[in-house]
Formats: structure tokens, C-alpha cells, sequence
């Protein structure tokens, strides 16, 4: 059958996670085995490229970040339109071109009217 | 049919209403960031007097546009209906918004407006797909217009309940359309009427499931009980002209949406849900009533109106004899509902801002300090309550004898005895109006802006006007083609 | 036993984690993921009846794309109000809102 197919297509996939996940598993055990271990401070302290690291490591979000998540959300959903419109472009022709083109047009006042507003700088 | 050659002319008035949506949403922000912009006001009024007029002359007759887009009668006056309900309602509001200046008037109008296009597409859809576009275009605007007074904890409280009860409401409606469209392998509503009778025969459990849970998200969306729940704590924290947009015109489309499915999609198998909406009405006639009682608040004490006024409108859904009849006495009640609450609202946004109170005992002494009002505001809620020579009285008269024909006789006598019921929450604030003196820090009289006056004048005339000249509609009514 | 019933069971168990999340949680963004969860089921569903349903055909993945393009929408707007509701309140806890009561 042909979801029978479908199913079996996954052993390779598993075998695939079951690799990935044994790989790193078995050579750091295999380094912690063999390694010398000598801890001290800075060796222990956070890694920032080098610098001393400063601050908490759970911090609040500034406000903006949610604004500048909702524009985005906008323009990412935008694809799930342009997509299957441009994998069947050939047969929808003119008439297909100038819905998205409406389509596009309304969006893009969406983002003007978000540039006035101030919505996109940063401070 | 396909979409080529389809007859694009009858969406005209939707397309013509989103072209100046969108030059209204335009305009505001080309123009500074200025709050206070009347003029985008009127010309959203200007805006919606030319679509309704576009309306009756572009869906006059019945057509459809490749099974997603259909236009008949029942699309045709609902429309006219919304339409001139969101007039209403823009007019209450520039009395509104000229007092709140924190409003930014411009997305206010054109939000409206949005919420106006997806009523519009989804009293004129005859496809799943294009039904729930239109749906969510209403509600999300509506979410908007909700939380409108952003630095008001109440309004953007108001505004959050109203979100997650209603994404869980289109989560509901959602669940229940993927499997009716599992079963019939169609999201068209007139072949899913002709698949449903044999898969109701092969899957009835399945079927019924679908249906009760499209039934539990339209409930919400028209608010009958048991989902009602969201309806009072929104209507209290919405600015007072969305609340009165939310229960007119939101409410009206629901319905159109509800019997656009029911009486398109489920119309060759109406004994297996007709049941469902009776239980539905008579539970929410008694408990929209009997809350209402203990209301101290005014748009609390209109919600539960509301919701009791929806229970009375699902009565011919659940006893239909013949479709023509019962489309007629559902629509003439969906007229007189808009005329009524509109005019109430209108008197008491005026009455809740100039006291800025939104208690009962606000309308206190109004007849001294504006008898026009007063009287005016006494007609709108006998019609409420459904006594004679009003249009209220002859819209529930109409379903009442339908329940009857119907042979519902326990519908029609709770919808007698709740209706008695109602009597008492609107004399209280009658009682308030005529019999209480003017609270001492009032004004001695009510200065009563145009536009608010041109709402309860016009609204006026249509509920006393039609309860005179009933047969007018009824006969317009009985004549019209309902569904394609 | 049909294929596509174990897409269904699937998309059931999501409606449900989502509406018991929604009934139960306190966190009102968790409360906006969950219902993202429920509409996830109802696109699970529409997909399964589309490829291995008893009729199927490609509405249903149409069907999907304008759920799940509404369902951004509906979240975006659902931020937008819960950072009002953060600037005045400076809550978002569900039990601390409790503004709105019957009297």
C-alpha cells in the first residue's frame, strides 16, 4: 500500500537521529574519560567572545521587539501566498499577476502607514 | 464558471467600499499624526450611504461569482441593513470620539469600515472559505475597536477577553468546518447540502459532532447562552459606540452568517439540528432575561438585552414551516432590532458620557433635562420589550404565531413569559427617566449634538413607522427571491 | 481502520491540549499559543483530509493557508493589545484583571 511506503521512507530517517544523537554522546563521554581536569574561575565563568561577562543571563525584552515581531509576522505570512501564486504564475496569467499585485499594494500601505507612524526606528 | 469570465460587476459595492476604506486609511496618515480628523468622519458616512446606494442598484438580481460569491435577497437587504447600521454608529461616534481625544479618529473610521467589508463578504458567501475570511476580517477590526482607549485599563482589558474567547470561538468554527469538509470533499455550501444527507445516513456521530461545534462558535459570535459569557464583560469595557457596533451590526452578521450555513449548507437535513436551536433559544430567552434583572449598569443590563434578543431570533430558525416565511420574520426582527438598539444606544452613549457614569441611576431625571430624549429612549424600549404599535411588537408578534404554526407551543410560551419578564429591567430605567429627580451636579438640561439627534430621530421614525405600516416590509419581504 | 484516522487523532489531541490550555493557564501569551495550538489542529486536519481523505482534493490545503494567514493575523493583533494592556497595568497575569465584573 502505498502509506506503507510512505512510513517505511522514515527508517532512514531514524537511523539518521539515532547516528546524530550517538555521535556526541559517545565522544564526549570518550573525552571526559580521557581529558585532564583542572577547573578554575575564569574557566567556569560565562563565554562573551573573551569579554567579562556583565548583567544577568535572563533579562526582559524591550517593548519593541514585540512591535517589530508583529511587523514581521505580516510579511512572513505574505509568503505563504506569493508561493503557491508563483508555482502556478503560467496558468493564472494576467489576471493571477495583477491579484497579487492588488494584493501587494495593500500590504505595502500597511507598511507605509507603520513607516508614519514611526513604527520602525529604534530608540 | 471560473474566474475569468465571471460577472465581476456584482461586487461592486464591496470592491468600491474597500477602495475608500483604503483612501480613508490613506489619507490619515498622509496627513500628519494629528488625533482629532472630523473630516475623515463624514466622509466615512459619505462612503457608506454610496455603497449601500451601489447595493440596491448592483444587487438587485441574483447572480453568483464562481460559488464563492453569491448575491440574492437575503445578501441584498442584510447589507442595506449593516450598512446603515455602521452609519449609525460612525454618527454616535464623532459625538464620541470629539470628547476622547486620545481616540486617533482616522484608524478608527477606517477599521470600521474594514469591520463593514467582511460583514458585507460574509452575508454574500456562499463557500466556507470566503464565509470565515469575512468572519475574521469583522472580528480582528472588531478586536481593534474594542481595545480602542488604549490607556484605559478597562478598554484594552475588554479588548484581551474578547481576543482569546473569540480565537478560541473560530478555533471551534474551524474544527467543526475541516470535518464537514473531510466528509463532503467540498467547501461549497450548496454541494455540501446536497452531500450531507447520505454521510449523516453513514457518519451520524461524526456529522453531529461537526455541526455542534460549528453551532458552539457561531453561538458565540451572535452570544447565546450558554457562550455568552464574553458578551457583558466586552460591552462594559468597549468605547460605548463599539458597543453599540458590536451588538447591532456584529450581531446581525452573525446571524446572516448562521443562516447562510444552516439554511444553504444543512438545509436537507434541518430535523437533525433544528432541535439543537430550540433548546438553544429557550435557554437563552430565560437566562438573558432573568440576568438581566440584577443589572445595575447600563451597558451590562444591554448586553444581556442583547443576548436575551438573540434567543428570539433563533425561535424561526428552530420552528421553520416554510423558508420563505421564516427568512421574512427573521429579517423584518433583524430591521426593528437594528432601529431599536441603535436609537438606544445613541441616547445612551449621549446620557453615560455626559455623566460620565455608566450606572443606571445616570439616566436620573432625564425627562426634565431632555424630554425628547426621554420619550424617545421610552419608545425604543417598549419596542424592546415588544408592545404594540411599535416594530419591535410586530417582529416578535410574526414569530410568535410562527412558533405556533410550527406547533413549538412551549417555545412560544417561554418567549411569552420571558418577554413579560423583560418588562421589568426596561421599566427600571424608564423608572429613572420620569420618576427620580436630576442627580444635583448634572446639567439642568442635555445640549443634544446633530448628529446623535439624527440617529434617534431616524431611528424613531423606522420603529414607530414600521410598527404602523408593517405590511409594508412584510409584503416586500415575502416577495423577495431569499437564497440563489 | 481508515489512514487518515490517525491524522485525525492527532489534530483531536492538539484541540485539546490548546482548549486546556486556554481554560487553565495564567500567562496570557501562553494563552495566545495555545489557541495557535487549536487552529494547528484544525490545519492538521484539513491537510490529512486532503491527501489521504475519504474524497480528497487540494481545497483543503487551500483551506489551510487562509487559516494559518488568519491565525498570524489574529496573534498579531492579540500582541499588539497585550502590550497596551502591559503599559497600563503593568501585569499580564489573567487573575489580576479583573476589572470587568457583574455588580
Amino acid at each position: 500500500m502505498e502509506l506503507d511506503l510512505y512510513f517505511s521512507n522514515y527508517t532512514y530517517v531514524i537511523i539518521f537521529v539515532l547516528f546524530g544523537v550517538a555521535l556526541p554522546v559517545v565522544s564526549l563521554t570518550f573525552g571526559r574519560l580521557l581529558r585532564p581536569k583542572n577547573p578554575y574561575d575564569d574557566k567556569l565563568s560565562t563565554y562573551e567572545s573573551g569579554i567579562k561577562p556583565t548583567g544577568e543571563a535572563q533579562i526582559r525584552f524591550h517593548v519593541a521587539y514585540y512591535i517589530v515581531a508583529i511587523e514581521f509576522i505580516i510579511f512572513d505570512i505574505e509568503t505563504v501566498f506569493l508561493y503557491p501564486w508563483a508555482v502556478s504564475l503560467g496558468q493564472l496569467g494576467w489576471v493571477g499577476l495583477n491579484a497579487m499585485l492588488i494584493f501587494i499594494l495593500i500590504l505595502a500601505l500597511g507598511l507605509g502607514y507603520s513607516w508614519k507612524k514611526r513604527v520602525l526606528e529604534w530608540n | 464558471m471560473s474566474a475569468y469570465n465571471a460577472n465581476w460587476s456584482l461586487m461592486t459595492p464591496e470592491i468600491v467600499l474597500m477602495i475608500l476604506a483604503l483612501v480613508i486609511f490613506t489619507l490619515d496618515f498622509m496627513t500628519g499624526m494629528s488625533r482629532n480628523k472630523p473630516f475623515l468622519g463624514r466622509l466615512s458616512i459619505l462612503s457608506l450611504l454610496a455603497t449601500t446606494v451601489l447595493v440596491a442598484v448592483f444587487n438587485r438580481e441574483t447572480g453568483q461569482i464562481g460559488d464563492m460569491f453569491v448575491v440574492d435577497g437575503f445578501a441584498m437587504v442584510l447589507k442595506i441593513v449593516i450598512l446603515l447600521g455602521v452609519a449609525g454608529v460612525i454618527a454616535i461616534s464623532m459625538y464620541y470620539v470629539d470628547r476622547h481625544r486620545d481616540v486617533y479618529q482616522g484608524e478608527y473610521y477606517s477599521l470600521l469600515l474594514f469591520a463593514t467589508l467582511g460583514a458585507m463578504l460574509m452575508v454574500s458567501s456562499a463557500d466556507l472559505i470566503t464565509l470565515f475570511v469575512g468572519l475574521e476580517l469583522l472580528s480582528i477590526s472588531a478586536y481593534c475597536l474594542a481595545g480602542f482607549k488604549k490607556y484605559n485599563g478597562k478598554s484594552t482589558e475588554a479588548a484581551i477577553k474578547y481576543v482569546v474567547l473569540g480565537g478560541t470561538a473560530s478555533a471551534f468554527i474551524l474544527y467543526g468546518m475541516s470535518f464537514v469538509y473531510g466528509l463532503t470533499g467540498t467547501t461549497s455550501l450548496v454541494d455540501i447540502n446536497e452531500a450531507v444527507p447520505t454521510l449523516f445516513a453513514d457518519y451520524p456521530y461524526i456529522m453531529t459532532m461537526a455541526i455542534m461545534f460549528m453551532i458552539a462558535g457561531f453561538g458565540f459570535k451572535i452570544s447565546v447562552v450558554p457562550f455568552h459569557m464574553w458578551a457583558p464583560d466586552v460591552y462594559e469595557g468597549a468605547p460605548t459606540p463599539v458597543t453599540s457596533f458590536l451588538s447591532v451590526v456584529s450581531k446581525i452578521a452573525g446571524f446572516g452568517i448562521v443562516l447562510r450555513v444552516f439554511f444553504v449548507g444543512f438545509e436537507s437535513v434541518y430535523d437533525e439540528w433544528a432541535f439543537i436551536f430550540a433548546l438553544l433559544a429557550a435557554i437563552t430567552m430565560i437566562v438573558g432575561n432573568m440576568i438581566a434583572i440584577v443589572q445595575r449598569k447600563v451597558k451590562r443590563l444591554m448586553a444581556f438585552s442583547g443576548v436575551a434578543q438573540a434567543g428570539y431570533l433563533l425561535v424561526p430558525v428552530a420552528t421553520m414551516v416554510s423558508l420563505d416565511m421564516t427568512m421574512s420574520m427573521i429579517t423584518f426582527y433583524a430591521v426593528a432590532y437594528l432601529l431599536m438598539t441603535l436609537g438606544a444606544f445613541a441616547i445612551i452613549t449621549l446620557v453615560t458620557e455626559d455623566t460620565e457614569d455608566d450606572a443606571l441611576t445616570s439616566f436620573s431625571g432625564l425627562y426634565q433635562r431632555a424630554p425628547y430624549l426621554a420619550i424617545a429612549m421610552t419608545i425604543f424600549l417598549l419596542s424592546l420589550a415588544g408592545l404594540p404599535i411599535t416594530a419591535g411588537f410586530f417582529g416578535k408578534f410574526y414569530i410568535f404565531v410562527g412558533a405556533i404554526q410550527a406547533e413549538m407551543l412551549w417555545l412560544a410560551v417561554i418567549m411569552i413569559f420571558t418577554s413579560i419578564v423583560s418588562f421589568f429591567y426596561y421599566f427600571g430605567i424608564m423608572k429613572q427617566m420620569f420618576m427620580r429627580d436630576p442627580k444635583p451636579n448634572d446639567d439642568q438640561t442635555l445640549s443634544v449634538p446633530k448628529p446623535v439627534s439624527a440617529v434617534v430621530t431616524i431611528s424613531l421614525v423606522g420603529t414607530i413607522g414600521f410598527g404602523l405600516l408593517a405590511n409594508v416590509l412584510t409584503n416586500y419581504f415575502n416577495n423577495l427571491q431569499w437564497f440563489f | 481502520m481508515m489512514p487518515v484516522t490517525l491524522f485525525l487523532a492527532l489534530g483531536a489531541i492538539l484541540f485539546c491540549i490548546g482548549l486546556y490550555g486556554v481554560l487553565t493557564r495564567r500567562h496570557i501569551v501562553v494563552v495566545l499559543v495555545c489557541i495557535e495550538l487549536m487552529l494547528n489542529s484544525v490545519n492538521i486536519n484539513l491537510v490529512a483530509f486532503s491527501s489521504v481523505g475519504p474524497v480528497a482534493n487540494v481545497t483543503g490545503q487551500v483551506f489551510s493557508l487562509f487559516v494559518i494567514t488568519i491565525a498570524a493575523a489574529e496573534v498579531a493583533v492579540g500582541l499588539a493589545i497585550l502590550i497596551a494592556l502591559y503599559r497600563n497595568r503593568a501585569s499580564i497575569d489573567v487573575i489580576k484583571h479583573d476589572l470587568l465584573r457583574s455588580s
